[in-house]
């Protein structure tokens, strides 16, 4: 892939412009509210767009296209339950965290349970996020190790080094304000990729037809069931149940129960601006992703017209023509080669008659279309299955590197290098949140909350500063590391949510709406949640989304049972 | 500095009548979705 003198210019003056903007944006009083909530001066939409920044990663990013270019555009169900979650947050998180001035949601478990059921659940969070930011640092990565040939640990080191300037030296403000510039580069390059494609479709082919070329081949499909002959399908990770009601779950405890979210929408002025600025990310969050997975329908209907690669991770391919398996892999693509052919004739004539509007014609190309799109896809798992063989011990899972081989081998210099300057800020907008929720949580719900000698204002900021620093290291490290298990572990960061998430939002549903429920009864609930969700995701028999719904439920039943039978003693 | 939350609602008069809405444009974007599936597919 080419990364010119300019892409060059465009990815570092990008990169430093955030810089000094966090740093600039940095002035805070010296104590807790400064740093870790901004003094709680932030309007509606800073909190609007910190929200969504701090939950679009640049996996969110490098996937999605690549997802609807693969798998169609079902995905975006994955997000029908966020709204419903908002409303949810708005009527009763947002009043009580507001009431009881928190700086993280664990505080409100020890007013409403105990002490252990706080410590618990701050330690769930603090484990869980510091593993998945560490592989949200990791995933791009490596994605621009390949594709660029950088060195892993040194683009690890940048990723995740660089956010720390601005994030130690201002906290959540300067993080929030970084995350709103983030945001419209971030959306602005995405656009220009996406229309990039659209305009470079052959002459007469406009947006409508390349929705017809991609939905002929079976990607046009938002809405799914999941319902089979057999019934339902539990195992279909996304289709409109699972995505509204996994998707709520999954919602609430992420931005109900996560700190890395909570702390965002605490630092709004005042509680209206905190629900506003909710609201308007349940309005945006599901047509800004459709946005995204469009922009990879249009990339597989650019390349209906142009050759396809039939495996998209340079690096990996060029470790298999260089192994005993070389010969097996050209043959395999050069049948792959003349099957695109045979492809790109049937779109020509399939255009041809969408502009006749011969509807019998359509029908036949379409159907004849979706046989050969059968036919690519079985090809290319074939493909995949020699490259498996060539590298045993890598992932050879190419979905995330679609979009990016498309951007290398197509666009214009300086759009390639905003593209990656993207992939950056997209990877700092969380990282940075990520690391500042970890520090507040690490400072007030164990630093002040167990230690013997009161601290002064200025000793807690940093103090603060100390641990935001360390946790960055911390996720570094982590990222050198999940380097050795290669890049499944992109996926990895939603199933690992999945596992503590559940249990996690039941004891704040228990701690909301089932006030007769107490401490000992929700503590010993969450454990057995957490062995019976961990159970469930051994025996494989159920997709992850659903994993947040069984631990919350687990916790809400074993909470209201060990409640019951408690000795009348124990049950205060 | 926590300011005093000032009740009222901005363009509605209550909340729920924004929850309605986001619930309502939920709806909405599901029925567009589903007319794109058909369309398309």
């Amino acid at each position: 892939m080419n990364f010119s003198p300019l892409d060059w210019t465009v990815l570092i003056g990008t990169l430093t412009i955030i810089i000094i903007y966090g740093v600039y944006r940095s002035r805070t009083s010296k104590n807790l509210d400064g740093y870790f909530l901004g003094d709680r001066q932030m309007p509606w939409y800073v909190v609007l767009l910190s929200v969504m920044g701090t939950q679009a990663s640049a996996i969110t990013f490098l996937t999605a296209p690549g997802q609807a270019y693969t798998d169609g555009m079902r995905f975006v169900q994955y997000y029908f339950g966020l709204p419903i979650a908002m409303i949810i947050i708005c009527v009763s998180f947002v009043p009580i965290y507001r009431r009881l001035k928190c700086y993280t949601a664990y505080e409100y478990l020890e007013t409403r349970f105990d002490a252990k059921t706080r410590a618990f659940t701050a330690f769930l969070f603090l484990v869980s996020r510091a593993l998945s930011t560490g592989i949200s640092i990791m995933a791009p990565s490596l994605v621009l190790h390949s594709m660029l040939g950088w060195d892993l640990a040194v683009t690890n080191t940048f990723m995740g080094g660089l956010v720390i300037i601005y994030t130690i030296a201002g906290g959540s403000k300067a993080v929030a304000y970084t995350q709103t510039l983030q945001f419209i580069i971030i959306y602005t390059g995405m656009f220009l990729a996406g229309y990039w494609a659209l305009s470079h479709l052959p002459e007469g082919v406009g947006l409508s037809d390349a929705l017809h070329i991609s939905g002929k081949s079976g990607k046009a499909n938002v809405i799914t069931t999941g319902v089979t002959e057999n019934g339902f399908d539990w195992k279909d990770r996304y289709n409109i149940f699972s995505g509204i009601i996994g998707g709520l779950f999954l919602g609430l405890s992420y931005f109900g129960a996560d700190q890395s979210q909570v702390g965002r929408y605490l630092t709004a002025r005042t509680e209206k601006e905190s629900k506003l600025g909710l609201i308007m990310n349940g309005f945006l969050k599901v047509p800004l992703q459709f946005g995204i997975m469009l922009i990879g329908l249009l990339v597989f209907a650019f390349y209906q017209y142009h050759q396809q690669p039939a495996f998209f991770n340079l690096a990996q391919e060029e470790k298999v023509k260089n192994s005993m398996y070389a010969s097996e892999y050209a043959s395999a693509t050069e049948k792959y080669e003349q099957l695109q052919k045979e492809k790109q004739q049937t779109v020509a004539s399939l255009t041809e008659a969408l502009e006749r509007k011969d509807q019998a014609a359509i029908e036949s190309l379409g159907a004849q279309l979706k046989t050969q799109e059968s036919a690519t896809k079985e090809m290319r798992l074939q493909i995949r299955s020699i490259v498996q063989k060539a590298i045993p011990n890598e992932d050879v899972n190419d979905n995330n590197y679609i979009f990016l081989r498309f951007v290398g081998d197509f666009l214009p210099n300086g759009l390639v290098g905003l593209i990656i300057a993207i992939i950056f800020l997209a990877s700092w907008g969380s990282i940075a949140a990520a690391i500042n929720s970890l520090s507040s949580s690490t400072m007030v719900d164990f630093h002040i909350k167990f230690a013997r000698k009161k601290l002064t204002p200025l000793q807690e900021y940093r103090w603060s500063k100390l641990y935001t620093f360390f946790w960055a290291i911390v996720c570094i490290i982590t990222a050198q590391y999940a380097d050795n298990i290669g890049n499944s572990l992109i996926e990895a960061v939603n199933i690992l949510g999945s596992l503590f998430y559940g249990p996690i939002l039941g004891i704040f549903l228990v701690a909301f709406y089932l006030k007769w429920i107490k401490g000992h009864s929700v503590f010993i609930g969450a454990l057995l949640a957490e062995a019976v969700v961990l159970t469930v995701y051994f025996m494989d028999i159920i997709s992850f989304l659903w994993l947040n719904v069984i631990g919350a439920a687990a916790v809400v039943l074993f909470g209201m049972t060990i409640q019951v039978f408690m000795p009348k003693e124990q049950k205060a | 500095m926590l300011h005093n939350d000032p009740e009222k609602v901005p363009l509605f008069r209550k909340w729920s009548h924004w929850y309605w809405l986001i619930l309502a444009f939920l709806c909405l974007l599901i029925v567009l979705f589903y007319l794109f599936t058909k369309r398309f597919s």
